[in-house]
């Protein structure tokens, strides 16, 4: 892959760099017939954002697939490069606006580096060669349109709503009701005691925004770094941003849209359970190292019962550390009333057909979260003595793959629930 | 009890938020004492604080708009509360093009203070905002905790040089030495010293006046006696004459400073509708 | 003069005192020097030299010279001594850091001599702070010998157009290293850190390169962290020349001009590392 950004595109890379850097710790680089897709995942896998820079963005754009004889398949090439490499070479983006003139980016796999060059004023030329991982394709599945709710308001409204909460909070519960109002409140963590936080809630009418359908009233609580992340992105290109979601526990799905860049930020949002009602019940925080949390009781009967198609969002991406983790660690679930729910979480979920019953679940999880909730069962109610790290459920489960194979995993997996590349990002 | 307040005017707003952004430098928690005509924003001077203790009050009429408070009762007409002036200060901050700001004492999850910011939009509609800021009720037994403090007899009282010069020395002086001494004397001379063994460093100020005390009865200060050259001294903890210094926002119409030799130094600034004491005490 | 009220009966004790109207014409200057927190100070009729050294592999030095003072007394051949260089700014610093065209500090700094403290006074609109800062042994300074007849390869570019590259040279890897040669790159910064190498080249027909004069091609590496603090030189300067010399030791020379456009230089010594591993290009 070869292209050739320029002029005031080269700062809206950058900017895109910045806002994935919010999310994850990697980016994931992947050429397209379509575009160049940029994408990040956080750890606990309850964030992922996506750049598609269709090749018109680009002064020159040329993509060629190339076939590995590893694999069976004609697959564009892709790689994975450390967030913070990527960062420092869009670091400033002043200096990026004021010098820089033309950015070339070239993915050589025959020298095993992504070169990306910035050409600037004065004939000054940095180039910079970053080492990548291959990896797998970065994928997450989701569909807007099956979302009963969504919202389209200008960047520059939402950034007005969040500024009234600290830059260090973590949570922020969205609440639009069928009356028009939209209220944006932050939420409280686990252990904080609610007689010393201060609450804010913020309301923004039904006419400030440029489409309003709610067709099910419903909060959902989301992470509000990654959020200000996309927004600080949608207000420099002062694009709107479209906001699709359901009820709490299905994620919810920010995107911009303009002729040549499709963004999206799909999080997750804690489920109904988890939230119970008032602000007031301590959760973990979305840190990145978060280990996974069993679903709670609704989504589960949810999960079994629903068409996966329509709401699951799948990963197609192990790599070894990651599965390794997800199978020795056990994690720690937060205070869940956990009356007769079975829970499991994880690879082991995918594999069980819709309407399976509750003891396969718990059967079925050794190492993993089910074993956790047995126990919650008996005490439920129970505040665990380590503090939990994780309250998002991960948007994606594992693969399809077994444990056993995930913890080989090298070629992409079709065998996924729900389809892969055709029902990439419907708009 | 009951507590509610309106500002409309927004260098009334930016006025008491300047305010409260001073008071939430100098106090991580402090008493909120409201009166009929009165706002106090009270640190007793307890261990925790290193023995410091401010008393700031507002007169409330050149703030708000309207004020209807009820206190415990009819002759203790009072409300105390404990709370983190920080809330109140951030939740004023994105406030400060607001066309209204309510605050009234609700009982939520806990009693709070509750401010409601009526905020300009792009449709026809406000935005509103509001704050919940947690408070504790002090009860009526532990009001004297929190008297006014009287002026202490001191031995020296002087007006203070520029604010903004003595904060530039103080930041230095502390990355220089812990300690600092505070000395002046009647002949309008003032002087911040610190020692240590790589350097020292005195700063003198001069020809700073007297402010006209009046001493109500035959009990003469201290001071009227004393020779005129002969400085009163207090050594204090650097840090906290930095932030108390550190917190200013606006140049008082006046400023004072009482030294009370080896024992305390009051400070005092007075601006048009607000006045703010700071005690800090002398180490030995 | 602002201490004309000084009393002036102290002075002939003093071997040497200069006078400065804006103090900052010398904090500024040894700021760009400031990454440790001992410097060596030489003062001689020619002016004061202030030299920071590290690793002793690398040496900063700054120069005040007599001239940028309004007033220069030395009553002896050389007088040299050690300071604690962060203890001296946040001195030369009290009244403020900011260049308010209204304000200016004044300065007088005094020293009598072998085992006294340094002296300094400063004055800003009738309020006098009075230093008084210890002094030490003075310790022998690295001579590294850079001569102009050894020189092979030479430049001089325009601060400007380093200044930020500079500051976001990739930290995590170890070394610097410095290409320099009649043909292509020309003149090219390299770093080799956990991202990857990254290069910095500018041609030598751009705008920013001021004087071109390679005979070589040579190519050095430094010790990143050695070299980093030189950032604040760069940031200061508006010009900046950079020689290398047969054994591959780099000096870097910083022109600065102060508030009243008087001229002062900083130089930047440093060895080439000797003990790295070759890394990828």
């Amino acid at each position: 892959m070869k292209c050739l950004v320029t002029g005031g595109n080269v700062k809206v890379l950058g900017k895109a760099i910045h806002s994935l850097s919010r999310i994850g710790d990697e980016v994931y680089f992947q050429p397209l017939e379509d575009g160049l897709s940029l994408r990040s995942v956080n750890l606990s896998r309850s964030a992922y954002g996506c750049f598609l820079f269709a090749p018109l963005f680009f002064q020159f754009y040329e993509y060629t697939s190339c076939s590995d004889e590893d694999q069976d398949t004609n697959e564009s090439f892709r790689c994975k490069v450390l967030m913070k490499s990527v960062l420092n070479v869009f670091r400033s983006l002043s200096s990026l606006e004021k010098t820089v003139e033309k950015c070339r980016i070239s993915l050589n796999p025959k020298t095993s580096r992504l070169v990306i060059q910035l050409l600037c004023k004065y004939g000054v030329v940095k180039t910079h060669n970053l080492s990548f991982q291959e990896c797998e394709s970065l994928q997450a599945v989701f569909s807007k349109d099956v979302c009963p709710n969504v919202l389209r308001a200008p960047a520059r409204v939402l950034v007005d709503a969040v500024v009234h909460f600290p830059v260090t909070l973590s949570e922020v519960t969205l609440a639009p009701s069928c009356g028009g109002r939209v209220i944006f409140r932050n939420y409280l963590e686990e252990e904080t005691d609610p007689s010393k936080m201060m609450l804010t809630e913020m309301t923004l009418n039904e006419d400030e925004f440029l489409h309003f359908q709610i067709s099910k009233e419903s909060e959902i609580t989301f992470c509000l770094k990654e959020f200000r992340g996309l927004l600080s992105f949608a207000e420099s290109s002062s694009l709107p941003v479209s906001i699709h979601f359901d009820i709490a526990g299905r994620p919810v799905v920010f995107s911009l849209e303009d002729p040549v860049l499709e963004v999206h930020f799909v999080l997750a949002t804690l489920s109904e359970q988890e939230v119970s009602g008032s602000q007031k019940l301590a959760r973990g925080s979305c840190t990145k190292d978060d280990t996974r949390l069993p679903p709670s009781e609704a989504a589960a009967d949810d999960f079994l019962s629903d068409d996966i198609d329509s709401y699951m969002i799948a990963m197609e991406t192990t790599t070894v550390e990651e599965a390794t983790a997800n199978g020795c660690q056990p994690p720690h679930s937060p205070t869940f009333p956990l009356k007769g729910s079975g829970r499991a979480e994880g690879s082991s979920s995918i594999l069980l057909k819709p309407g399976g019953r509750r003891k396969d679940l718990s059967m079925l999880s050794n190492n993993k979260p089910g074993s956790e909730s047995e126990e919650e069962e008996e005490e439920p109610g129970e505040v665990p003595g380590t503090p939990p790290n994780k309250k998002f459920r991960s948007l994606f489960f594992g693969s399809v793959l077994s444990q056993r194979d995930a913890l080989h995993h090298t070629g992409l997996s079709e065998e996924v629930l729900a389809e892969a590349s055709d029902v990439e990002e419907e708009s | 009890m009951r507590f509610r307040a309106k500002i409309v005017d927004v260098s009334c707003l930016s006025h008491f938020s300047r305010i409260v952004n001073t008071i939430s430098r100098l106090a991580k928690t402090c008493t909120l004492r409201l009166a009929d005509d009165k706002l106090y924003f009270i640190l007793s001077d307890k261990v925790a604080n290193g023995g410091v203790s401010m008393w700031c009050e507002l007169q409330q009429g050149n703030f708000f708009d309207e004020f209807q408070m009820e206190g415990v009762s009819a002759e203790h007409n009072d409300i105390y509360l404990e709370f983190m002036p920080e809330n109140l200060s951030r939740a004023l901050k994105t406030a400060q093009n607001a066309k209204t700001v309510k605050i009234k004492l609700t009982k939520k999850h806990c009693p709070c203070l509750t401010l409601a910011v009526e905020l300009p939009s792009l449709s026809a509609s406000s935005r509103i905002v509001t704050h919940d800021i947690p408070v504790a009720v002090i009860p009526r037994k532990l009001w004297s905790d929190f008297r006014e403090p009287s002026v202490p007899d001191f031995d020296v009282s002087v007006y203070l040089p520029a604010l903004k010069t003595m904060k530039s020395v103080v930041e230095r002086m502390k990355n220089l030495s812990n300690y600092v001494i505070i000395e002046a004397n009647r002949n309008g001379e003032m002087n911040l010293k610190i020692e240590t063994d790589l350097v020292s460093v005195t700063t003198h100020f001069k020809e700073l006046g007297s402010p006209p005390w009046v001493f109500d009865d035959a009990t003469q200060s201290s001071s009227q006696d004393r020779d005129p050259e002969t400085m009163a001294e207090a050594r204090v903890d650097i840090r906290k004459l930095q932030q108390f210094l550190a917190g200013q926002q606006v140049n008082p119409t006046k400023a004072i400073c009482n030294i009370v030799s080896k024992r305390i130094v009051h400070f005092l600034l007075l601006h048009e509708d607000v006045s703010l004491q700071y005690f800090i005490p002398a180490l030995a | 003069m602002p201490f004309s009220t000084q009393s002036e009966t102290g002075d002939d004790q003093y071997i040497l005192v200069a006078n400065l109207d804006n103090v900052r014409n010398l904090s500024n200057i040894l700021k760009a020097i400031h990454f440790k927190d001992h410097a060596t100070c030489f003062a001689t009729k020619n002016g004061i030299k202030m030299t920071v050294e590290n690793a002793k592999c690398m040496q900063a030095n700054a120069f005040i010279q007599a001239g940028i003072f309004q007033e220069y007394t030395i009553k002896e051949d050389s007088v040299v001594f050690r300071i604690n260089l962060t203890v001296l700014l946040d001195c030369l610093t009290m009244f403020g850091t900011s260049a308010l065209p209204a304000s200016s500090t004044a300065l007088r700094m005094c020293y009598m001599g072998y085992g006294h403290p340094v002296t300094l006074f400063l004055e800003e609109g009738g309020v006098v702070t009075v230093c008084k800062i210890h002094t030490q042994e003075p310790e022998e300074t690295l001579d590294f010998d850079f001569c102009s007849t050894n020189v092979i390869n030479k430049i001089i570019l325009q601060s400007e157009g380093l200044r930020e590259a500079f500051a976001e040279l990739d930290m995590t890897s170890e070394v610097l290293q410095i290409t320099m040669s009649p043909d292509k790159p020309y003149f090219r910064l390299s770093t080799f850190g956990d991202a990857g190498s990254a290069h910095l080249d500018y041609p030598k027909d751009s705008d920013l390169m001021e004087a071109f004069h390679c005979s070589q091609t040579q190519t050095n590496r430094y010790k990143l962290s050695l070299l980093k603090p030189s950032t604040k030189a760069l940031a200061l300067s508006c010009k900046v020349s950079i020689r290398t010399d047969n054994r591959g030791f780099l000096s870097l020379q910083y022109m600065i001009r102060n508030e009243d456009g008087q001229i002062c230089f900083v130089e930047y010594y440093c060895c080439p590392d000797e003990n790295i591993d070759e890394t990828e290009l």
